[in-house]
C-alpha cells in the first residue's frame, strides 16, 4: 500500500496529463507536438495538480476508513475478571498491531472499579461490577490530530460475578414425605470415647431448595460395649436419595444391634478379651469370618430394606441410590477392635500410633469420572468377587481418631484417594480442624467441650471452589 | 447456516454463556469447548474454564459440505486427550456433556457412521442432538443419540429457549451417579420438539 502511494506522489502533473490524454484520446505520431504544447500550458498543469491532490485525498480517506474498519473487526481478547478478585492486565495498542495510533485513551473503565494507566497500559484494581462491560478505546490516526477527531473501538471486558454471592439459601420443602433437617450436629459420649458428628446440606442443594442427601446414625450398646457409627451419601442424581441414605444408616444400626443382642459377636469377645497385641492366624481367620457374615449381613439387610421401600412406595430402587460406610468399635482390656464395611466413595480412616499411622478401612469406589461410584442399592455389589474386599478389621492398643466422612469433605480436603493413606495429610487435616484454615474456624476436639457442636458446624461451612456438595463428618476420639 | 439464523445462533449462545455465568455451580466448575464443522472442522474455542471463557463469533460458509463425521473425529480426539480421568492421584472431571447442533445432514456419512460407536464409547453424561430448520436430518442424529430435539425455525426466540434448556441440562451435569448411568434430561421447552 505504501509503495503505491509513493509512486503516485512522485507522478508529475505533466506526466499525469499525458497519460490521461493518451488513454482517453490516443493521438498519432504526427500530433506529438500538439500534445506536448497542451501539456505544458500552465492552466492544464494546474488542473492536473488539483486532480492529483483530490485523488490523493480520496485515497488517504479511504485507506483510513479501511484501517478503522480493520481495527473494529480485529479480535481483541482482554482477560476476564471476577468481582472482588484482584485484576491485572496489560492493554496497549501496540499489542494488537496498532502502532499507527498516534493518540489513545480508554473510557468506561470507571464502572468496573478498575483503573487504567495509559503510560504503562496497566488495567488493574479490584472489579466491583459484574457484567459484559463495553470499554471505549478512543484513538487518533494520522491526520486526526489536526482536526481533533477521535475514532472509537469498543472492547468487551467480562467481569464474572463473585461466585460466593451467587449461592442462595432456599429452604427445603418441609411438606415432603422424605424431608429432613438441613443440618444436624451432635457431640456426645459414645461408650468410652467421644463422638462429634455433623451433617450439612451443601450449597448446591441450598441454592435450589434441595434436600440434604447425606445422613448418619450411631449408637452405643451398653449391654455389650459395642458402638456403631454409620454414614451415607445419597446420590445427587437419584430422586429419593436422602431417604435411601437415612434408611441405609438406620438399617445397619438396627440390624447389628439385634445381632449383638442375639450373641452373634460372642465368639469375638472370647477371642479378644485376653488377646495380646498380635493376633494369631487362627483368631484372625475366625474374626474375618464374623466380620464378613455380620457386617455383610447388615449391608444386605440395608439393601433389602431399601428394596422393600422401593416396592411399597412405588418408586424404583435406583431412586434411593446411596453409598454406605459403617464401623463397629469396642474396647477390650488390651486394645480396640474396629470392624468396617464400605460401598461408595466415602472413606473410613483410623489414626493411631500417636498420629503417626493411618489405616484406610474401606475400599473406595471411585470411577474415572467425577461422581461416578457404587451404591448399597446396586445388587451387583453383593455378587461381585470384590465384595469380600469391602470389609476391614483393625486391632490396635488405642487410637487417636476414627473418621467417617462423605465426599463433600473428602473431595476438598484430600482430593484424591492416594492422599488418604498419608499420615501427614491427616495431620494437616487435624491442624485444619484446629483452626489452620482460611476462615480461622477452630474446633476443640475435647470430650465435654460444650461449644463443640457450634464449632464443628461453623468449620463445616469452609469455602472450597467447586466443592459444594452435602458434607458429613463423624469423628470418634 | 448464514445470515439471520447464524446471527440468532450467536446471540442465543452468548445469552446462554451469560446465564451460565450467573449460575454459582457452573461458574465454579464448568469448562466449555466449541467445535464447528462445515467444509472445514475447527476448534473455535479450546476447552476453557467458564471464568476465562470468551465466546468467539461463529461464522459459516453459504454453501458446501457438512463434515459432521470429521467434526465427531475432532471431538473424539479432544475428549480423549483433554478430559481428565480419575485415578489414585488425580481427581476425575465430571462426565462431559455433548451438544451437537446442525441445520443439515452429514456429507461424510461413512466417516460419520464410523465415528458413532467411538463417540458413544466416550461415556458422555448426555449426548444431545439438535436439528434446526427443515433441512436438518433428525434420523441421522438419532443414530448418534436417543436425545434428539428439533427446532422448526432457528429464530432468536426459539434459539433462546433452546439454549436456556441446554444450560438447564448443563446445570444438572455434576451430580454423583452410578458409573454407567446417563443423565436424565430436563423437559424441553414448547418450541423444541423431542424427536421420538
Amino acid at each position: 500500500m505504501l509503495t503505491v502511494r509513493k509512486a503516485r506522489k512522485e507522478m508529475e502533473p505533466k506526466q499525469y496529463l499525458k497519460l490521461f490524454l493518451a488513454t482517453r484520446k490516443p493521438t498519432g505520431e504526427d500530433k506529438q507536438a500538439l500534445l506536448e504544447e497542451f501539456c505544458s500550458q500552465e492552466q492544464y498543469l494546474d488542473a492536473a495538480s488539483r486532480i492529483l491532490a483530490l485523488q490523493d485525498m480520496l485515497m488517504k480517506d479511504f485507506e483510513k476508513k479501511n484501517r478503522i474498519e480493520d481495527i473494529r473487526r480485529q479480535q481483541v481478547l482482554i482477560p476476564n475478571g471476577t468481582v472482588g478478585k484482584p485484576y491485572e492486565a496489560r492493554l496497549l495498542p501496540e499489542q494488537y498491531g496498532w502502532q499507527d495510533m498516534i493518540a489513545f485513551r480508554l473510557e468506561g473503565v470507571e464502572i468496573t472499579g478498575l483503573v487504567y494507566d495509559p503510560a504503562s497500559g496497566q488495567l488493574s484494581g479490584i472489579p466491583e461490577q459484574a457484567g459484559d462491560h463495553k470499554l471505549s478505546l478512543k484513538y487518533q490516526l494520522e491526520g486526526d490530530g489536526a482536526t481533533g477527531t477521535w475514532q472509537e473501538r469498543l472492547l468487551t471486558l467480562i467481569i464474572n460475578p463473585d461466585p460466593r454471592s451467587l449461592w442462595k439459601n432456599r429452604p427445603s420443602d418441609k411438606e415432603d414425605p422424605y424431608w429432613k433437617e438441613d443440618e444436624i450436629t451432635i457431640a456426645e459420649k459414645l461408650g468410652n470415647k467421644y463422638l462429634a458428628v455433623s451433617s450439612k446440606r451443601g450449597r448446591s442443594h441450598a441454592n435450589t431448595g434441595g434436600f440434604r442427601d447425606d445422613d448418619f446414625a450411631f449408637r452405643y450398646f451398653s449391654e455389650n460395649g459395642w458402638s456403631i457409627v454409620a454414614v451415607s451419601d445419597g446420590a445427587g442424581s437419584a430422586r429419593f436419595a436422602r431417604e435411601g441414605a437415612r434408611l441405609a444408616c438406620s438399617a445397619v444400626v438396627e440390624f447389628l444391634g439385634q445381632q449383638l443382642m442375639a450373641g452373634a459377636f460372642a465368639e469375638m469377645d472370647t477371642l479378644l478379651t485376653n488377646a495380646g497385641a498380635a493376633l494369631d492366624a487362627e483368631a484372625q481367620k475366625k474374626i474375618s469370618h464374623i466380620v464378613y457374615h455380620q457386617l455383610g449381613g447388615a449391608a444386605q439387610h440395608a439393601f433389602r430394606q431399601l428394596e422393600q421401600l422401593a416396592t411399597t412406595s412405588g418408586a424404583l430402587l435406583n431412586d434411593f441410590h446411596a453409598t454406605l460406610i459403617f464401623t463397629l468399635v469396642k474396647q477390650y482390656s488390651q486394645g480396640y477392635a474396629l470392624l468396617s464395611f464400605g460401598v461408595g466413595d466415602c472413606p473410613i480412616a483410623l489414626l493411631y500410633n500417636d498420629l503417626q499411622s493411618v489405616s484406610l478401612m474401606n475400599k473406595m469406589d471411585v470411577g474415572e469420572f467425577g461422581g461416578g461410584t457404587r451404591f448399597i442399592t446396586l445388587p451387583e455389589i453383593f455378587q461381585s468377587d470384590s465384595f469380600a474386599g469391602r470389609f476391614g478389621f483393625k486391632w490396635v492398643p488405642d487410637f487417636n481418631y476414627l473418621f467417617l466422612m462423605t465426599d463433600g469433605v473428602y473431595d476438598p480436603k484430600f482430593e484424591v484417594e492416594a492422599n488418604l493413606e498419608k499420615p501427614e495429610r491427616w495431620q494437616a487435616f487435624l491442624a485444619d480442624l484446629k483452626g489452620n484454615n482460611a476462615e480461622n474456624t477452630a474446633v476443640a476436639l475435647k470430650p465435654g467441650n460444650a461449644d463443640l457442636p457450634a464449632q464443628l458446624s461453623a468449620w463445616m461451612d469452609f469455602w472450597s471452589p467447586g466443592n459444594h456438595d452435602d458434607r458429613t463428618l463423624a469423628i470418634l476420639f | 447456516m448464514f445470515g439471520e439464523p447464524i446471527q440468532a445462533l450467536n446471540n442465543a449462545l452468548s445469552g446462554m454463556i451469560n446465564t451460565l455465568r450467573s449460575d454459582a455451580q457452573a461458574l465454579d466448575s464448568l469448562w466449555i469447548s466449541i467445535v464447528t464443522f462445515d467444509r472445514e472442522v475447527r476448534e473455535l474455542a479450546p476447552l476453557t474454564e467458564l471464568v476465562h471463557f470468551q465466546l468467539p463469533e461463529i461464522t459459516c460458509p453459504q454453501s458446501g459440505p457438512t463434515n459432521t463425521g470429521k467434526g465427531l473425529e475432532l471431538i473424539h480426539q479432544k475428549v480423549k486427550s483433554e478430559v481428565r480421568k480419575g485415578s489414585e492421584n488425580q481427581k476425575g472431571d465430571w462426565k462431559p456433556l455433548f451438544f451437537l447442533f446442525t441445520d443439515g445432514k452429514p456429507s461424510d456419512i461413512q466417516l460419520y457412521r464410523e465415528m458413532l460407536p467411538k463417540i458413544k464409547a466416550l461415556n458422555f453424561a448426555a449426548i444431545v442432538g439438535c436439528a434446526a430448520g427443515h433441512l436438518a436430518d433428525d434420523s441421522m442424529l438419532k443414530e448418534l443419540t436417543d436425545n434428539v430435539v428439533h427446532l422448526d425455525t432457528a429464530d432468536t426466540a426459539t434459539l433462546k429457549q433452546f439454549f436456556k434448556w441446554v444450560s438447564d441440562t448443563i446445570e444438572q451435569g455434576n451430580k454423583s451417579m452410578g458409573t454407567v448411568e446417563s443423565l436424565p434430561l430436563p423437559p424441553p421447552p414448547a418450541e423444541v420438539h423431542l424427536v421420538i
